[in-house]
């Protein structure tokens, strides 16, 4: 039994040593969890079974944790440039000595109680009710009081976000000026978000346009008008189909629509042009789409047009189409 | 004692075996072409004889510690499993949080098993392992604790005993369920599968080949063993039975449960890990936290 104290004594030293040797915040992660299951292991020698034991699954989740965020934080958590893990040795040194010199002398000099406790004593029973006594349901209800205040104070702390409030839709701000939030955008609503980012993003942005930058396309008319298409066929396209229907309605049909905007810059002007007449909306975007996924989520009743959108393209490409933009 | 540990070894051995032809076999259930009692021997050896793969600057110790530690906690994990009226390998009063560290420390041991090749997708199943595993441990926690309310121990020779007039399985109906969402996750199992998946090109086993895979594959295998012996003492009665002895008990119960998570895992589709984390903080934690008040509930009524 002392012999394995022993051993167990210097894993766990040896082990702590190599917690400022290795390189790799890793391996010394886990070079301390086998520090202190040796330590676990001392305690469960000296008769402390459930303390040592729990001692061996709390350091490791523990542990686990705190690997995970030592690589995330650290510049070179995998030892892969050598680097020291110590710094401030000589207070720590000092710390260390001192500390060490000062439990030796506490254990050497205190007297041992050497009288065995009865087995059918209930030490742990009186030890609980000489520290509580008859407050047991006020300390508990004490300690949840606490943690609902810290989870409290979590949410109010976390609602001012880096983008502003987090409960009023904080979004990052976009790439290029006015552009589309940056980031991953939460899926919801169907989220057919099948290869055309660049038109989601643009009917994320645009949302149910006022003749945003197609307004000003269409004036321009004639050949300038496709150039006008052409630099909003990148971001806005989405946004007119889904100008045509969701500006009334809730904003996750947006979705579905964005599949209607279809590859073809003119009949997605077509859609933005009617958008005080969701149900036109719906057909010409509808029509304009090259999307059959888009169909389905749309439910609308323009299924299988695949070819016949292509052919109907042509006049939504002409000036004339536009005449409903001024219109409007 | 040498009992006992003979038993550990048969079972762990024998019992691997067994899990990796219940694998082989399982697809039949669904129309697929079952295999042999063989075939996971024939598997086994052709791993064994492929040339190991190697990486850029490994970590060589962890390398070969993640698998070495997961077939050791399969072991211990075991070994705390009474098997008769005598006891387990490793009788001791705190049985049940032997298998918790255990438990955790499997986690570990798949991180350190992704971390130590050096390579992309081995991390990726790494850090999406212990994301799912972390909170996992806290539905087998309350299941446990569950279990060890109407013995008043946190041995497992007395959970086993508190069974002699009905099993946890009746009285406590969700608690095997959450334990073989644990199981699956311990054993990095078909939903559950999060570090070994095929979406990851085989995951944290991606850039090993040869002697050290089929460790690998043998440690997850006893893994199951040692999950289902638990499983089947903690809610099946372990030993307890009529007319056959004790340890012939455990075994079927073992086996049962073995082939129960062989089916799951085969059977059941891996949600996206974000997908996983929300259940199981949403759904997973409350449940298991009602689970634990209804047992506590019984037990005082």
């Amino acid at each position: 039994m002392n012999a394995s104290i022993i051993v167990l004594i210097l894993v766990a030293v040896y082990t702590g040593w190599r917690v400022f040797q290795a390189d790799s915040m890793v391996r010394a992660t886990f070079a301390l969890l086998v520090s202190f299951i040796a330590v676990a292991g001392i305690g469960v020698i000296l008769s402390v079974p459930y303390i040592g034991v729990a001692t061996v699954f709390m350091m490791a989740v523990e542990m686990m944790v705190m690997a995970i965020f030592m690589v995330a934080f650290m510049m070179n958590s995998a030892g892969l440039n050598p680097m020291s893990m110590v710094h401030q040795e000589k207070p720590a040194m000092a710390a260390g000595l001192l500390t060490w010199l000062g439990l030796s002398a506490a254990v050497l000099t205190s007297r041992l109680p050497d009288n065995p406790v009865p087995a059918d004593n209930r030490a742990v029973r009186d030890l609980g009710i000489e520290l509580l006594g008859d407050s047991m349901l006020t300390f508990e209800t004490g300690g949840v009081a606490l943690l609902a205040t810290m989870v409290g104070a979590v949410i109010l702390s976390s609602r001012r976000g880096r983008y502003g409030p987090a409960d009023e839709g904080a979004q990052p701000p976009g790439l290029m000026a006015g552009g589309a939030p940056a980031g991953r955008r939460p899926e919801e609503g169907g989220g057919h978000h099948h290869g055309h980012g660049g038109h989601d993003m643009g009917g994320g942005e645009m949302g149910g346009h006022d003749m945003g930058g197609h307004g000003s396309g269409s004036e321009a008319g004639g050949e300038d008008m496709h150039a006008g298409h052409d630099m909003g066929g990148q971001d806005m396209d989405g946004g007119h189909g889904t100008g045509g229907a969701s500006m009334a309605d809730a904003r996750p049909n947006m979705t579905g629509h964005e599949a209607h905007g279809g590859m073809e810059p003119g009949s997605a002007a077509t859609g933005g042009a009617d958008a005080d007449d969701p149900h036109r909306a719906h057909r010409t975007a509808g029509t304009g789409g090259t999307s059959q996924q888009g169909h389905g989520a749309m439910g609308h009743s323009a299924p299988g047009a695949g070819e016949d959108a292509r052919q109907e393209h042509g006049p939504a490409d002409d000036p004339d189409s536009h005449r409903g933009d001024k219109r409007r | 004692m040498m009992i006992a540990a003979l038993n550990l070894l048969a079972m762990l051995v024998l019992g691997a075996w067994l899990a990796a032809t219940f694998d082989r076999m399982a697809p039949a259930l669904w129309g697929g072409r079952a295999r042999g009692p063989l075939a996971a021997l024939a598997d086994g050896a052709a791993m064994l004889t492929r040339p190991a793969t190697g990486t850029e600057k490994p970590d060589a110790m962890l390398r070969i510690g993640a698998p070495l530690l997961y077939l050791v906690l399969a072991a211990v994990g075991l070994a705390v499993v009474p098997i008769g009226p005598a006891g387990a390998l490793i009788e001791s009063p705190v049985g049940i949080v032997i298998w918790g560290s255990c438990e955790a420390l499997i986690v570990i041991a798949v991180f350190m098993h992704g971390w130590a090749p050096n390579s992309p997708f081995p991390l990726i199943g790494a850090y999406r392992y212990a994301a799912i595993a972390l909170p996992v441990m806290l539905p087998s926690m309350f299941v446990l604790i569950a279990a060890a309310i109407p013995a008043e121990s946190l041995s497992v020779t007395a959970i086993v005993e508190s069974q002699r007039e009905v099993w946890n399985v009746v009285r406590q109906p969700l608690g095997l369920p959450l334990f073989v969402l644990v199981g699956l996750t311990l054993t990095l199992r078909g939903p559950m599968d999060y570090a070994d998946g095929l979406d990851l090109a085989g995951g944290t086993s991606a850039e090993q080949g040869g002697r050290g895979r089929a460790l690998w594959q043998m440690a997850r295998l006893a893994m199951l063993v040692a999950f289902s012996g638990m499983a089947a003492a903690v809610f099946l009665g372990g030993p307890l039975g009529p007319v056959l002895p004790g340890p012939v008990w455990l075994w079927l119960k073992t086996a049962l449960i073995m082939a129960v998570v062989v089916v799951l895992g085969q059977a059941v589709g891996r949600t996206p890990p974000a997908n996983m984390l929300k259940l199981l903080w949403v759904f997973g934690l409350p449940i298991s936290f009602l689970h634990l008040v209804a047992a506590g509930a019984l037990a005082l009524w």
